[in-house]
């Protein structure tokens, strides 16, 4: 079950007191700024500046722990709170409600991050989900819907991902098109870098957790799809483990 | 398989160790990938594991130990007791670092747990009793290598090494010539010499074997040594016997039964809590390679 994060103050349970609604999320940054003390080993790499930027996280499927190696890499990263959906629980006291949150983040440009958290105050779940989705954050990538004319502009091909029901299919569409979408799906590709796509979808959209969790499947499995411009050998590299052992066996803690 | 170099190939005494410590005997049941390990089974319905592969692929583990630079980045697990002792010594002998006993889930996905580590390469004893930190790695890109039974799951087992892992005197076995593998492809030990640390070393110990070692031990009275070594001897006496073969250096078999109480004793003195000063005394001159090895 989603747990309030440590650093939670205990407001009153119940109904969502305090700032109602869906708060833009974008005022939040910039908080306490406090240094951050990577714990992980991936952590101190990137905070030392070995690790040049998240393709090479990518590349070998490294998992991110702690989003601030996201913020070092995409510092211009905007969410976008899509829903706060007040969820109960019942107890022999009444029902005890709290605030699912859900975030899509992303810089516009090839990454966007999904990111669902529960909390009881919404403001906390906001937060929480912020940094849910800058974890999850995942690369995208865009082709020629035509002629290699430009710079990519939509999917390269049709890919289409699903959760529970709800099924999304992203379609290429030519450049001028625009998104072709429901308000949905439509932030998320937004938010991906994607300019024109056609859409269909299937199932219970209306269940917007599942909806946005199936586009987001579906913008994933972009880099999924082996096309044949992919087909040549690849040139392995060294993992970044392997590469900077010397320098993370020096940092050792404890 | 492969071609390998001949100076990786298994020796004689080897293999007879391995027959000797019954690494070879699997159990009644065999999973479908651990089928190309084993070579027949038995009429009682034992299947019997080729030894040939056992010390192809331990060769193979040892490599890929071999290959990470920074050798704190291995762990050693082991959840069951019979493997807790091997476990230990082997990572002392290669620096590794050793979770035994319970696993607390989380360690290797959870950065807050206290117990947090990132290994680059994890070694089981038992793929199903330390299912727990498989399953873990599976999340974090850490290669798995296992010592497999004939009845082991091979999900998410990067490198399995068919081998009995229900028999003390096996995992002991197996852990040791893993890690003396490991020592020769680093160079630390060259193929020529035994390695000075012997097998019993890995071998688990009853609790109770334990404190009457560190009583007789205490009690510093050579009759009282003769008579608990006798015991504890009798059983790894086939051990014994085949590493002397080949008759040097310090685990050799001497001739004369106090020296080899002796040095038996000597080695568990070193092991134990027990003030090694008071051995050093009780001790006979006899300057027992096996003691000074150990210093």
């Amino acid at each position: 079950m989603a747990d309030t994060a440590p650093a939670d103050r205990r407001g009153g349970f119940g109904r969502g007191r305090g700032r109602g609604g869906r708060g833009r999320g974008r005022g939040r940054r910039g908080d306490e700024k406090t240094e951050w003390v990577p714990v992980t080993k991936l952590g101190r790499l990137v905070k030392a500046g070995k690790i040049k930027n998240m393709e090479e996280i990518y590349t070998f499927s490294l998992p991110v722990k702690e989003y601030q190696i996201v913020d070092y890499f995409l510092p211009s990263l905007k969410d976008e709170v899509m829903k706060i959906m007040p969820v109960q629980k019942q107890t022999r006291a009444g029902q005890r409600t709290r605030f699912k949150a859900f975030v899509v983040i992303g810089d516009s440009d090839g990454h966007v991050g999904l990111g669902v958290k529960c909390s009881k105050e919404v403001a906390t779940a906001i937060r929480g989900a912020i940094i849910l989705a800058k974890l999850s954050v995942i690369p995208v990538r865009r082709g020629y819907w035509g002629t290699a004319l430009g710079e990519p502009h939509t999917v390269p091909c049709k890919v289409t991902g699903k959760c529970g029901s709800a099924m999304c299919r992203l379609i290429p569409a030519p450049k001028g098109t625009g998104l072709v979408a429901a308000p949905t799906p439509k932030k998320v590709l937004q938010l991906a870098g994607i300019t024109d796509c056609y859409t269909t979808s299937r199932g219970s959209t209306r269940t917007l957790g599942n909806f946005v969790k199936a586009t987001f499947a579906a913008i994933g499995n972009t880099y999924g799809f082996l096309t044949p411009d992919l087909w040549s050998e690849t040139e392995f590299t060294k993992a970044p483990f392997q590469e900077h052992t010397d320098f993370l066996a020096v940092k050792q803690r404890k | 398989m492969s071609r390998l170099p001949t100076i990786l190939n298994a020796t004689e005494q080897d293999l007879q160790m391995l027959l000797a410590a019954q690494c070879h005997l699997g159990t009644k049941n065999v999973t479908e990938r651990m089928k190309p390990y084993v070579h027949k089974t038995r009429a009682d319905g034992i299947n019997i594991i080729n030894i040939g592969k056992t010390w192809e692929k331990l060769i193979f583990a040892a490599r890929v130990i071999a290959n990470i630079e920074n050798s704190q980045d291995i762990c050693v697990i082991s959840a069951r007791p019979y493997g807790h002792r091997a476990a230990l010594k082997f990572a002392k002998y290669i620096g590794a670092e050793a979770v035994v006993g319970r696993f607390t889930p989380g360690t290797f996905t959870n950065y807050i747990t206290r117990s947090f580590r990132e290994p680059r390469l994890i070694i089981t004893t038992d793929p199903r009793s330390d299912f727990q930190a498989i399953k873990e790695a599976s999340y974090v890109n850490i290669p798995v290598i296992a010592f497999c039974d004939t009845d082991s799951p091979l999900q998410f087992v990067d490198v399995a090494i068919p081998t009995n892992n229900k028999a003390k005197h096996a995992i002991g076995l197996a852990y040791w010539l893993l890690a003396r593998a490991v020592l020769r492809l680093r160079g630390t030990l060259d193929y020529d010499t035994p390695w000075d640390v012997m097998v019993d070393m890995f071998f688990y110990r009853d609790p109770e074997e334990a404190e009457k070692e560190a009583a007789a031990a205490a009690a510093g009275l050579e009759g009282k040594e003769g008579e608990v070594t006798g015991e504890w001897g009798g059983a790894a006496e086939a051990d014994w016997a085949l590493e002397g073969a080949a008759a040097e250096g310090a685990a050799g078999i001497a001739p004369v039964a106090t020296e080899w109480n002796a040095q038996a004793s000597s080695d568990w003195a070193d092991d134990g809590a027990v003030g090694s000063t008071s051995w050093a005394d009780a001790t006979p001159a006899n300057n027992n390679p096996g003691a000074s090895s150990w210093d």
